[in-house]
């Protein structure tokens, strides 16, 4: 009851895996590899096989789409920096949060209008509709997207 | 990524496999010259297990291009993993999408 | 055999405006989804696998069916242009449309039929074309006859075009009326009119008449009376004294206190006249919607000017607490200020509170979360009348799709203090939007004082506990 009770409160959330990768769209691969994994440990290990495979797959996309994201947002000449991944938990949700030192972004950012042949902008659009609940914040410089999708 | 072509009753079907993201997209264009010229062609996308936005992004730049050209690209065989990423982009009211690549490659001799 | 079920945007067009929110092919009739109807069909039909297409997004479908391993069938999906001839539809699931037989039903449509086991013997020697037509559905075989045999003319089964408000609801109200026995799921109740789900609580001297279909978690108030012809979706109250009959309340309804709704459709707080197609957004005293837009602050000016007087009582009261625990717990690295976002009592007017976190297992820590510091921050805003100082949960902004708050949950005022948490009410998002949905209703400043109270002495006793 009282865990329940803070997690209704805070949304602390026990991050149990961190990673840090360079700001180059060829780890995009490996971060999103990454979090389909966890998403399949996760799922595996709270007992929820129901869409576990819509489940994995979401994140799977939802970090690709997020690391993207960030590398195209950073400036060219700023090649070393990196993106952080977290990755937490709580009974059945699982968020992973994407970080990093670029500039700011709009996060609310719309699709156009598809009959248009947009080639940009769908990613913010799918992460919002593959997760349950999606945040952006900007603290000390940073970009901080978190993604939280319950597995129940 | 690996792109393979082959001839079906004239049209060219380009079938790409692996994943078609931010990664590998700018370098799909590159690898065909079916993709950037003014005919149709089908593409076969049962062998993509993965489709990100840019990769979407890449399909619809194709689409764009050849139809402003007279010609036109249609997609066969998406998995359900791509499927959801064009339902809810709404890409799919982009594209003529077909479950049979020969089938689709047939239609588009037709016309 | 397989299935081809061809619904087009154009074809439930006209629902989505009554029903925002709610995918045409998932909505409810009786207590099963109108998809699940033409899969029940399918498979009496004789189909090992239906593939849904659509040029309009089956996104929320398809979380509803999945792959049909419910049904015990294949269920696929494929999309469609908008201005695909059934022939290009055809074209486009060629390899699905391979094998020989195919069923194609085409349109917003329901097939009723008398007598299931009649249905599988006919369609396997019917021959191929259009068995059963209407302006704007129908109803075809491809391929040849899978037996040989007199086919029994006409068909035992015939259509029903879903085109406006009044044919869905008449569909509903026929199929609760004259015959569930061949479509509807079987509730909890043993009775042949009466299906009631779980969590169903009826308060004393109310009363429900036969025959009724009764979702999950509802609650019908003192005096309230359902049925008979009533439909009542899940997550639903009826409020004291109340009548319902002749009509549909969808998921996630409230009906407010003495009101009588008859020959109605009622979603959310919209509520429909199914023969007129005219609806209306409720905005009777009784009933939540109105409440939404009651003064700035979601409360009117009394109301408020209570709630700031508690707020400070409560600033006054932890103020020495705070002062003494926050810097020690902010030192040990515990305490963790944050500004949150939470939806305001109007859409898209959002309310930036600060919201710390208070981590450890401590005692300090266990001291300041016991009382309620993590919320002191928040009084200001309530003493300012940004939130009000007892309400809903605050619901963060961005969290669920946008629009879900204002129709999920009517009478939703962020708070410092929930309802739900006076009530020590589980936690669990659904549930405790109900409560909260209660007190916005019934509450009075006084009780809301009280509750107040209440809801910090529980923060205290939940701490206590293991």
């Amino acid at each position: 009851m009282q865990q329940e009770r803070q997690r209704k409160n805070n949304y602390p959330m026990n991050t149990f895996m961190t990673m840090s990768l360079p700001s180059d769209i060829h780890y995009a691969r490996i971060a999103s590899k990454t979090a389909m994994m966890v998403a399949e440990f996760f799922s595996g290990q709270s007992g929820i096989a129901e869409k576990r495979e819509e489940f994995c797959h979401a994140f799977e996309l939802a970090v690709a789409e997020a690391f993207a994201n960030s590398v195209f947002n950073a400036a060219p000449q700023e090649k070393e920096r990196q993106v952080m991944i977290s990755f937490s938990s709580e009974k059945s949700e699982l968020m992973v949060s994407v970080s990093d030192a670029n500039p700011e972004f709009d996060p609310e950012m719309q699709v156009p209008d598809i009959l248009s042949y947009p080639e940009h902008g769908y990613g913010l659009v799918l992460i919002r509709q593959l997760m349950d609940s999606v945040r952006y914040s900007r603290q000390d410089g940073m970009n901080q997207l978190s993604m939280i999708k319950n597995a129940g | 990524m690996t792109v393979n072509e082959k001839k079906c009753k004239g049209i060219t079907i380009v079938s790409l496999n692996g994943s078609l993201d931010a990664a590998s997209a700018p370098g799909v264009l590159n690898s065909s010259s079916a993709l950037t010229d003014t005919q149709s062609i089908v593409i076969d996308l049962s062998g993509v297990d993965f489709l990100d936005s840019s990769g979407l992004g890449c399909l619809v730049g194709i689409a764009r291009k050849k139809r402003e050209q007279g010609g036109d690209v249609r997609l066969a065989c998406l998995n359900e993993k791509l499927r959801k990423v064009f339902d809810i982009t709404r890409a799919s009211r982009l594209f003529d999408i077909y479950d049979d690549a020969e089938y689709a490659a047939g239609t588009a001799a037709k016309k | 055999m397989k299935t081809l079920i061809v619904i087009r945007e154009a074809d439930y067009g006209w629902l989505t405006p009554l029903f925002p929110g709610v995918h045409p092919l998932v909505m409810p009739i009786c207590n099963k989804p109108f998809i699940e109807y033409l899969i029940d069909f399918s498979i009496l039909a004789g189909s090992t696998a239906v593939r849904i297409v659509s040029d309009g997004p089956l996104n929320d479908v398809e979380r509803y069916c999945e792959n049909g391993s419910r049904w015990g069938i294949d269920i696929s999906y494929a999309s469609i242009l908008v201005d695909d001839d059934l022939d290009a539809v055809m074209d486009k699931n060629a390899r699905y449309c391979s094998e020989g037989r195919m069923m194609v039903t085409s349109g917003f449509i329901f097939i009723s039929y008398e007598k299931k086991h009649e249905l599988k013997p006919f369609v396997a020697m019917a021959p191929a074309g259009t068995l059963l037509r209407g302006s704007t559905g129908s109803l075809l075989l491809t391929g040849t006859p899978e037996n040989v045999g007199e086919v029994r003319e006409p068909a035992p089964c015939s259509l029903v075009e879903l085109d406006s408000i009044g044919s869905y609801y008449r569909l509903s109200t026929e199929i609760l009326n004259e015959r569930p026995s061949p479509y509807v799921l079987p509730g909890y109740s043993n009775e042949p009119d009466c299906h009631i789900g779980r969590n169903v609580v009826t308060s004393k001297g109310a009363e429900i008449i036969k025959p009724v279909i009764i979702g999950n978690n509802v609650q019908i108030m003192k005096g309230a009376v359902v049925g008979p012809f009533a439909v009542i979706g899940s997550n639903v109250i009826v409020d004291r004294e109340s009548t319902v009959s002749n009509s549909m309340l969808l998921d996630n309804t409230y009906i407010g206190e003495n009101l009588d709704i008859v020959g109605r459709i009622a979603y959310g707080n919209i509520l429909i006249d199914p023969a007129s197609g005219v609806s209306i957004a409720m905005e009777d005293r009784h009933l939540l919607s109105g409440m939404k837009r009651d003064g700035i602050f979601g409360l009117g000016l009394f109301r408020y000017l209570f709630h700031a007087a508690v707020s400070l009582l409560f600033i006054l009261l932890l103020f020495i607490p705070y002062l003494l625990l926050a810097p020690l717990l902010k030192i040990q690295g515990k305490w963790k200020n944050r500004t949150m976002t939470f939806q305001g009592v109007q859409q898209g007017k959002n309310v930036i509170v600060v919201r710390p976190s208070i981590a450890g297992e401590g005692v300090l820590s266990g001291l300041a979360r016991s009382l309620s510091l993590d919320r002191f921050a928040m009084l200001f805003s309530a003493l300012s009348g940004r939130v009000a100082v007892i309400g809903s949960f605050p619901v963060e902004a961005g969290r669920h799709q946008e629009a879900a708050t204002s129709v999920l949950m009517p009478g939703y005022r962020p708070a410092v203090f929930s309802y739900a948490e006076a009530e020590d009410w589980p936690v669990n998002a659904e549930d405790s939007s109900i409560v909260e949905r209660y007190y916005a209703v019934h509450g009075s400043p006084v009780q809301d004082m009280v509750l107040t109270v209440k809801a910090f002495l529980n923060r205290i006793h939940a701490q206590d506990q293991p």
